[in-house]
């Protein structure tokens, strides 16, 4: 029989009842001293018939202790593609090349990387010379972020550029049929569907929810690549977890405090407001007038608010201004059926007007678009959060202003340290 | 505590009833948060439960009606089935998350201090899906309630309700039997047919039909956690 390479690299769960012998594979029980062999929690949940099972990677399939983990442990080999297969017109500025030749320098020596880089500074384009150089040596190559918007915007982006490399996108919310990829654009949650599997592992929006301080996945993380391979993390505002990593050398650091097309970032306005930011199924005057300007200037707007059960709210209040009616408006959330088909309608000019949260604050890019945050004195929003935000506006080379407004009744901590960060990286 | 479904941490809310008694205070498994996103529901069909504005019968009931015309099987329901309690539901059945048993008994405890019935029978699952959860889902939710009598048993290669449309679902036949029983029941005795989900009606019109079996003088109603 052909020994299928299909799963290689991959683990998945298999019943005790399970005879399959293949030489190429590892079979470990998938419980053992009481932590999930996968994910490396603690298998807090128990059956009646007494045998216990993880609950924090349910959604991959129950793991529980009568069952085996198996790891295809065979190596896949691709063709060594010249030039890596990159297909792309666009050129890199020259601090960006210099980024770009720093993380390939850095791989060659398989070296862990940060890439701190603002906000718009084209960090996806500063990886394609990494991903040609480890194509072009028939490496395998992982993209992974915890955000679901981003696998998408990175999948759109990197499908044209790799035309000839065979590139997966998995996450949660499809169902695809496994295939030998080379290149595995996918959720943080799909790596621990993977051991040892990648030469380079790169991780997108490192500090994001659900990734930051999650253990679960960043073991993930640590078991999908290879011993001897390299992770790399992007991001325009690290965590301090790996600042320290930098600090102690565990880590090499690449910056860049420029957007691609030289630009500055935007300086939030902040705006103080006495009354509430919504009264009576009112907006406040002057949310509207903001509000009224992006649409008389013709810009997209994303307004965002703390938390989904707001949206309607906002919604209702601003379909009922009258000079906002023939204005396409609509909210998206985490959950809703028809999130990918509204932002896509936003991404295309549809929509005018997006009432979201902090689903959409990193990662995506809608040209001119225009940010309005309220209530950014909630205690939801964080530094990195507001920084990002911020960072959602001005990102197109033919447009890089635009407004970002911060409606508060409180100055917090958080304010001041998005304010102090924007400008330290403006110097 | 930690919240049993999202598992964060939170403060119980005070509850003054709860100071002043002499009872040991009952430990809440869900958070607040948790707790609101379940929509208890309001007064609809008066024979299903579906949520609807108007006291008269829902259209399912109206079909099961030309089926049925005398035997409307009455159904208690207490939730509406959202996309919170779908989720839920997903994590409980799908992924056997046998934990959540705790969190749905809780959801519908309060459900059974109105009713009072001689035998409160679980509709069964099929052996398959048994075999691979390695829980009876309707079981665990309810033995901690009530005391059950499994009277029925369901036939194995069935394919499962939750994931055909539902046309398929309306022409689905027969899969309960009854369990063979050792002695009799007395007649006329009152049942109460227990399970999570009343989506079209199918699967408890057949069940309710399988008991009849028993006894035709069966006063058979039933009740889910969803409507």
């Amino acid at each position: 029989m052909k020994i299928t390479k299909q799963f290689a690299g991959r683990q998945w769960l298999v019943s005790q009842e399970d005879r399959n012998i293949n030489s190429a594979l590892t079979k470990i029980p998938a419980i053992l001293n009481g932590r999930c062999q996968r994910c490396n929690s603690l298998a807090r949940g128990r059956l009646p018939t007494g045998t216990s099972y993880c609950r924090e990677c349910l959604g991959l399939g129950r793991a529980s202790s009568n069952q085996y983990l198996v790891r295809d442990e065979q190596v896949a080999h691709f063709r060594h593609v010249v030039g890596g297969g990159l297909r792309w017109q666009g050129q890199l500025t020259p601090p960006q090349a210099q980024v770009s030749q720093q993380l390939q320098a850095n791989f060659k020596v398989q070296r862990d990387t940060l890439v701190q880089a603002v906000t718009g500074a084209g960090k996806t384009e500063m990886v394609f010379g990494i991903l040609a150089a480890a194509f072009e040596q028939g490496k395998r190559v992982a993209i992974a972020s915890p955000r679901l918007d981003v696998v998408n915007e990175l999948y759109l982006r990197l499908q044209p550029v790799f035309r000839s490399i065979q590139i997966g996108k998995y996450h949660g919310q499809m169902a695809t049929v496994v295939q030998l990829d080379q290149l595995v654009v996918c959720t943080t949650h799909q790596l621990l569907k993977f051991y040892h599997a990648f030469d380079l592992l790169i991780i997108d929006e490192v500090d994001a929810f659900p990734y930051a301080g999650n253990a679960m996945l960043q073991f993930a993380a640590q078991q999908a690549v290879k011993p001897s391979g390299m992770t790399t993390y992007l991001t325009a505002t690290p965590p301090g977890s790996l600042l320290a990593q930098v600090a102690s050398g565990e880590l090499a650091v690449v910056t860049l405090k420029r957007r691609f097309h030289g630009g500055r970032l935007p300086v939030p306005e902040e705006r103080l407001l006495l009354r509430p930011y919504i009264q009576c199924g009112h907006l406040h005057a002057r949310l509207l007038a903001d509000v009224l300007t992006a649409q008389q200037a013709g810009h997209p707007l994303l307004l965002f608010v703390p938390r989904i059960a707001e949206i309607p709210i906002y919604l209702a209040a601003l379909s009922q201004v009258v000079e906002l009616q023939n204005y396409a408006m609509a909210g998206v959330f985490a959950a809703d059926p028809q999130r990918l088909d509204k932002i896509t309608a936003f991404r295309a000019g549809k929509l005018a007007l997006l009432v979201t949260t902090t689903i959409l604050e990193r990662g995506v890019t809608f040209p001119h678009v225009w940010v309005l945050v309220v209530a950014a004195d909630d205690p939801l929003y964080t530094t990195a959060s507001l920084v990002q935000l911020a960072g959602r506006v001005g990102r197109a080379a033919d447009d890089p202003t635009g407004r970002v407004a911060y409606y508060y009744h409180r100055y917090t901590q958080v304010l001041r340290a998005c304010q102090a960060t924007i400008r330290g990286l403006n110097q | 505590m930690r919240c049993l479904y999202c598992q964060q941490q939170f403060l119980p809310p005070i509850v003054w009833r709860e100071l002043f008694s002499l009872q040991v205070a009952q430990q809440p498994v869900l958070c607040q948060a948790c707790q609101q996103q379940f929509e208890p529901l309001a007064p609809g069909c008066p024979t299903c439960g579906r949520p609807q504005a108007s006291p008269s019968r829902c259209q399912d009931c109206q079909r099961w009606q030309q089926h049925y015309p005398t035997q409307l099987l009455h159904n208690h329901a207490s939730y509406h089935y959202n996309l919170a309690m779908h989720d839920l539901m997903v994590q409980y059945k799908r992924y056997g998350d046998y934990q959540l048993a705790l969190v749905l008994q809780t959801l519908i405890a309060p459900a059974f201090r109105k009713l009072e019935y001689d035998y409160y029978v679980p509709v069964p699952s099929a052996p398959e899906h048994l075999a691979r959860r390695q829980f009876d889902t309707i079981n665990a939710i309810f033995a901690g309630l009530v005391p059950l009598s499994p009277l029925l048993e369901k036939a194995t290669g069935t394919s499962p309700q939750g994931e055909k449309q539902r046309r398929a679902r309306l022409q689905t036949p027969q899969a309960f039997y009854l369990r063979p029983l050792v002695g009799s029941l007395p007649p006329g005795a009152r049942y109460l047919l227990l399970d999570d989900i009343y989506t079209t009606g199918r699967t408890l019109y057949h069940a309710r039909d399988a008991l009849q079996v028993l006894d035709p003088q069966a006063k058979i109603e039933s009740l889910t956690i969803c409507r």
